[in-house]
């Protein structure tokens, strides 16, 4: 397969994957960081400080997973 | 060999999405509120934990798959082909009575 095919059909997948988290965790943050009293449709600064510390943490552990991943499979 | 490339880009995305779902489990499991923006100790030995279990789980699960799939392949190969001989078998015999009559 050429090199540049490969790279293609990397970056595509990655934008799947990518995709694939983002749609399961927009659900998922909702549910830790918004309890289900819907008074308003507004959201306050507490909540959205809470899903951008989700998301941040979320990234991490992706980071930290990874690099086990590939200390343990080698 | 093009089946075989279809094949790895099959399983990096098989390896892709279990890994997404490891990720999202041990964020549900080890990280039950949101104090602080960087991981602590607590929940950094909590997903050392996860992480490690998950992943020797994955391995034994693959290893015990691998046992286990010729002989369930060999056996659905069978029932295919047993239910396919069935309806030859039918129409070889046209002295059954139609079921017009």
């Amino acid at each position: 397969m050429k090199p540049l095919r490969a790279q293609q059909l990397a970056a595509e997948l990655e934008v799947e994957m990518m995709a694939h988290m983002h749609n399961r965790m927009t659900i998922a943050y909702h549910r830790k960081c918004v309890p289900p009293l819907y008074k308003e449709a507004e959201m306050s600064k507490g909540k959205s400080v809470c899903l951008d510390w989700c998301l941040s943490k979320h990234l991490d552990i992706h980071k930290w997973i990874g690099k086990k991943l590939t200390e343990l499979s080698v | 060999m093009e089946q075989q490339q279809q094949q790895q880009l099959r399983n990096l995305r098989d390896f892709l999405l279990v890994y997404n779902r490891m990720t999202e489990l041990c964020f549900q499991r080890c990280v039950p509120s949101l104090h602080h923006r960087a991981l602590d100790a607590e929940e950094e030995a909590c997903l050392h934990s996860c992480a490690g279990k998950l992943i020797h789980s994955n391995h034994r699960l693959m290893a015990a798959y691998v046992q286990l799939m010729p002989a369930l392949v060999q056996r659905r190969i069978a029932d295919y082909e047993a239910a396919a001989a069935v309806p030859a078998v039918a129409a070889q015999q046209p002295g059954t009575s139609p079921p017009g009559s």
